[in-house]
Parts: C-alpha cells; structure tokens; sequence
C-alpha cells in the first residue's frame, strides 16, 4: 500500500509540471485554436536567459521574475514576428509557423551561442525530502503542486471574472462575432501571449530549476510533454490541461515502476497506446467542453 | 622522413616555415555543427581546422600541404548523404565523420568503401567496419563499458544498479558493464529504466533504490551529466549513499559545469588534460591562436588523431589514393594521437587505446586509472 502511495505522490509530483506546461498551450489553442509547438521556445529562452544572469553571479531570486519576463516578452514577439501575419489563414498554416518558430530559435542559439549545453545552479533546497507516513514527498514536488494549483484559480479567475478574461472568451467563440461586438483583436490575441507567456514562465522557473541547463532544444521535451497533457486533459480548457497533465504523470510513473523489468524500456511506447485508447473512446479528451467554455 | 606531432604542435602560427607546395593531401569533415552532434564536432572541426594550420605551418607532411574541408551535415541524413558526395567529388583521400550512427550510415551508404571514413568523436561499434574503410578514433563502447566494469572491480565495489534504456549507447553501454562486472565476481542488483536525455525526474527510480536492503556500490549508466546530477539530488534526497560511474556523455554534456551536483563522479572519456599532455598544448595552442579555448578539448585532440591516422597511412604508402590510405590505415599501429597512442587490431575498426577514468575532485578532472 506504501509503494501504491509513493508511486501515486511521485506521479502526481511529475504530472503537475505537465500541467504547468499545458496550461499556457490550453490558452492560446482556446483563441486561437492553435497548437503552439513553438511553446517550447519561450522556455529555451528562459533557460539562456537563466544562465545569463548565473554567469553574472545573480541568483534565483532575481531569475524567476527575470524569467517571467523573458517569457512574456518572447511571447509577444513571437506574435509578432511570426503569428501576426498568419493569423486570418488557414490552422494548418498557423501550427507549420509554430514549427517555424521552433527552428529558428533552435538555430540561432546554436549559431549564437553554441550547441552545447550550457548549465547552472539549482536551488539548494530542490531535492530535499520529508517523509511522512514512509512515504518520501519531495519538497520541490509540494512547491509544483502547489503553483500549479495557485496558477490554476488564478487563471481561472483572469479568464471568468474580468474584462479581459470575457473578451478572450469572446474571441474564442466566435472571433469575427468578437470583433463586430468591440473587441480590439491584436488586443485580445496579444493579451492571450502575454498569459501564455506568464504561464510558460512559471513552468520554465520549475522545469529549470529541475534540469539546470540551457541548450537550443531546451524547450523541445517540456513542450512535448505540455501538449500530450493538454490533448489528454481536452484542448482549450484549463482544468482539462491539468487533468491532463495529472494523468500523464500517474501513468508515466505507474508504468516506469509496474511494467515487468523486460519491458520498461516500453514505457514511452505504452504511454502513447494509453493516449490512443483514451482518444479512441473520447477523442475529445478527458474533459468535454462546450465551444462557449472554452477558455 | 616521420611526423613529428609534438614538433606540430609547438609551432607558431606567427613564425612559419615557407608554404608547402605540390599535390594536396585532401582531407573532408563531414560535421555535425548542429544542435544534435554540434556538441562533439564544433570543437573538433575548430580543433581540426587549427591542427591542419599548424601541420602546414611547419612545412606540411614532407612538404606536402594538407587541405582540409569541412561540410557541415546539419543533424540530416540527407544533407550528410550530399555533403559525403561532395567531398568525393572535390578528390578527398579521408573523411572524418561525424558522432551518431544515424548520419554515420548515410554517410557510409555514399562512400561505400571508396574513401576511409574516420569518425571521430563515435563510440558506436557497428560504426566500424575496415571492410568499408570505416574506423572509429575514440574507442568504443564495448571498450569504456568493459573499462568501467574492471575499474569498479579494481575498486572492490562488488554490487551495482545501472540506469539504461534500450538501444545503442545507452542500453548498450550498461550491458556490457554488467557482463564484465558479473564475470569479475560482481552483482549488478537492479536496472532502472529511464527516457535518456527527457527525463529529468527519477523519483519513482530513487524510491525504488530506497526500498533495496542495501544501496549499490555504485551506480553505473550513460546518462548525460544533468540527468546524471538530477538523479544524485534525488538519491540523496531520500538518503540513497552510493557512487556514480558514467560515460563519456558525462564531459561531453557539461558534467563539469554541473559544480557540487557531480562532485566525486567517476567518468570513462578520452583524454586526460595533464599539464603539458598533447591535450592542454593543443587547446592551449588553439586559445592563443584564436583567443578562445576549445569547447572540449577532448574532442579537439581526436579530430587531430583523426588527421593523425591519415597522415601515417600517407606516409606510409605515399600515395593520395582513397583506397591505398583506407588498407594502410587499417593497418596503423603506434600511431602517436593527441589523446593516444592508437592501433587497430587485425580486422577490427575500433581503435586500441587508453580509456581514461576521471574523478571530479573539487569541480576539476582527476585521474583515476588509466584502463588499457
């Protein structure tokens, strides 16, 4: 029963950074219904900024909100410099720019910067352990949950009781509909990169300070990992990202410990036929939204 | 006349001798200056391209210059596939290859047996194949996993969990250390599966290992060095005492920069930098001349081994032809390398050389042992 719990804390522990990283591609797929791959990119861009500012000899006390910002401000010039442009056509041509995004950046830090990796100090405090009924709970895994928790009501909260949150909703009903009705669409669309931004930037702070490291595919397996949870969890709805993200987790962990030793090395494998099986009796997900809820 | 390559590496590019003339001996570097094999071949090409300047500062190999092209393959089987043509096409007599199987294949798909491929920063066996002209310069896997393995022995550590994944490197790289381990007397006590280079929580793993009677004595896997300290913190955390023994992945991947998190880590790789070795004069070399050091000195010294081999094969044979330089290369003993001194074994394409086994003591590499 202790091994069940401890597998149970270690998943939920691993699946709420999923659910960090899924909540910020929920958002910009309920306004836009865009898949974001170049999600990712926002956190590639924290972890070089994170080891900018380490070579300084700052330290993360000045990086998280330095990275909330970089993230923010990465958004929103990816908005601008790439979905801009794109944003009446077609959302098959909206998610090959988000590819696009993704491999530009990936370039240039490697023609700017290096290939290699670049690394840095995690909090002293990371792995640390309590243990509590013979069951080890990580200190850093309560943090996640908890942030993941509090980013959750409070985007919640942005989305259902303020102007900006309506407008957004608005735009993701019916756009045109939106538009006719006031509501400025760079304004709501470039409001929806900035949370995504935000929300980005508080996984990027978690999953940095987990890894350590910088490198131009920085943000290709967090990526991976938030839109896997937001498919789950049912694209545009926050609480379904965390779900998702929970879900991911549970099953990444349940599997990694109770497949027999021969076939762990399938855990990814398996992780993909749950998915598959998930979506061949609810392909909407794990949360089914009506249009108007989404986001 | 032979090469002298400590006479080479002493030169200064200030003060040369006059230019070499005559017939080039062409040699190609097909590099993996992407994010996938950049890691290996940015430094090894930097280093290449300045080991070359000084060969023909110092009047070339008995007066015949080198040259020295390098296509960068991009991380893509197709452009390695062009990029390999080319160089055949300009009239090479070697090319150096680049690290991961995946372009190596292609690669040897176009050169097929025409020209030697050297592949210079590879440990993947299957790579070598002197029926193709194709050689490894570091050693290979089944060669630092065996090296690991007799070092824990030597160690008097008799029980060890490996963290693997199936495959290549690393999947293989844990089998074969728990072969040579379980043939010396020791127990590999459990295999921790993880996702290599995605995951970057084991607590499921670490939890596990807490659970055992007793921990390892150590724990082995080619794991890259941030996962590599991730799993340490977590080991730590829920109060798992044991050592860490890795692969080359774990300098090649920054284990050094990780600071406290990899201190008294035990890694095979292929050089040791020992004030005044061939090694530190190289990169020291190259700093000077370009005012930066080498990203990885280690994989600087061999892309000079790389050159090194062809050079003793052209001396050897005196002829630029692909095909003559490939048989004798397969041929080379004692050849004098950067990192080495290298040999291929009859019908082998896996150099004979040392397998250097560091310590990181105080944030900095200490020898170890030195394996074969």
């Amino acid at each position: 029963m202790t091994e069940l719990l401890q597998q149970l804390v270690d998943g939920i522990g691993r699946g709420s950074i999923y659910a960090l990283l899924a909540l910020g591609i929920a958002v910009i797929f309920g306004v836009m219904h865009l898949v974001n791959f170049a999600h990712g990119e926002l956190i590639t861009v924290s972890a070089y900024v994170s080891y900018a500012l380490f070579t300084l000899g700052l330290d993360w006390w000045v990086l998280v909100p330095a990275i909330l910002a970089s993230s923010m401000l990465t958004a929103l010039g990816i908005e601008f410099a790439a979905f801009r442009w794109v944003r009446n056509s077609s959302d098959f041509t909206m998610v090959l720019t988000s590819f696009g995004v993704h491999f530009v950046v990936q370039a240039i830090f490697v023609m700017a910067v290096s290939a290699n990796r670049r690394t840095f100090a995690r909090p002293g405090w990371l792995f640390e352990t309590v243990s509590v009924g013979g069951v080890n709970l990580e200190i850093y895994d309560l943090v996640v949950i908890g942030f993941t928790l509090i980013t959750l009501a409070g985007t919640v909260w942005l989305v259902r009781r303020t102007m900006f949150g309506m407008t957004l909703r608005a735009a993701a009903e019916d756009f045109e509909a939106a538009r006719l009705m006031g509501v400025r669409s760079n304004r709501v669309i470039r409001g929806a990169f900035v949370l995504s931004g935000i929300l980005a930037g508080v996984a990027s702070i978690f999953w940095l300070m987990r890894t350590g490291q910088a490198d131009p595919t920085a943000g290709l397996t967090p990526m991976l990992k938030g839109v896997l949870a937001a498919l789950i969890g049912g694209l545009g709805s926050l609480g379904g990202a965390v779900l998702g993200g929970l879900a991911l987790g549970l099953v990444e962990v349940l599997l990694i410990s109770r497949l027999p030793d021969g076939l762990v090395g399938l855990t990814d494998g398996m992780v993909f036929v749950c998915i598959a099986l998930l979506f061949v009796f609810r392909p909407q997900g794990m949360v089914t939204i009506r249009r108007a809820e989404r986001v | 006349m032979g090469f002298d390559i400590d006479a080479v590496l002493a030169a200064d590019l200030n003060d040369c001798a006059p230019a070499p003339s005559g017939d080039p001996l062409k040699i190609g570097f097909a590099a993996d200056l992407s994010d996938l094999g950049g890691f290996a071949d940015a430094p090894a090409s930097q280093a290449a391209d300045y080991f070359v300047d000084l060969i023909n500062c110092v009047g070339g190999v008995n007066g015949t210059p080198l040259e020295l092209t390098i296509q960068n393959i991009e991380g893509d089987p197709d452009v390695t596939q062009r990029a390999a043509q080319d160089l055949l096409d300009a009239g090479v007599s070697a090319i150096l290859g680049p690290p991961f199987p995946d372009f190596g294949f292609p690669l040897l798909q176009v050169t097929a047996g025409q020209v030697p491929v050297l592949f210079v920063a590879s440990t993947e066996p299957t790579l070598s194949d002197p029926a193709q002209l194709a050689f490894l310069v570091a050693f290979d896997d089944t060669a630092q996993a065996s090296a690991a393995a007799e070092f824990a022995l030597d160690q008097g550590w008799t029980t060890a969990a490996t963290f693997s994944s199936p495959g290549p490197n690393f999947g293989y790289n844990p089998e074969i250390f728990t072969e040579v381990f379980e043939a010396g007397g020791g127990t590999v006590i459990a295999d921790y599966n993880y996702v290599p280079i995605e995951d970057v929580d084991f607590s499921s793993q670490a939890n596990e290992m807490a659970n055992l009677d007793a921990p390892p004595d150590v724990v082995y896997s080619a794991m890259l060095a941030f996962q590599a300290a991730i799993l340490r913190g977590q080991l730590d955390g829920v109060g798992v005492d044991t050592r860490f023994l890795i692969t080359d992945a774990f300098e090649a991947t920054g284990g050094y920069a990780e600071g406290e998190a990899t201190e008294g880590f035990y890694h095979t790789t292929h050089s040791f930098p020992a004030a005044g070795s061939r090694v530190v004069i190289l990169d020291e070399g190259f700093e000077a001349a370009t005012g930066a050091a080498l990203e990885n000195p280690s994989f600087g010294g061999l892309a000079a081994d790389a050159i090194a081999m062809v050079i003793d094969a052209f001396l050897r044979t005196g002829s630029h032809d692909p095909a003559v330089i490939g048989a004798a290369i397969a041929e080379a003993q004692g050849v004098e390398g950067v990192t080495g001194v290298l040999s291929y074994p009859s019908g082998s394409g896996s150099p004979e050389k040392p397998v250097y086994v560091h310590q990181v003591v105080n944030g900095e590499p200490s020898l170890a042992a030195t394996i074969g």
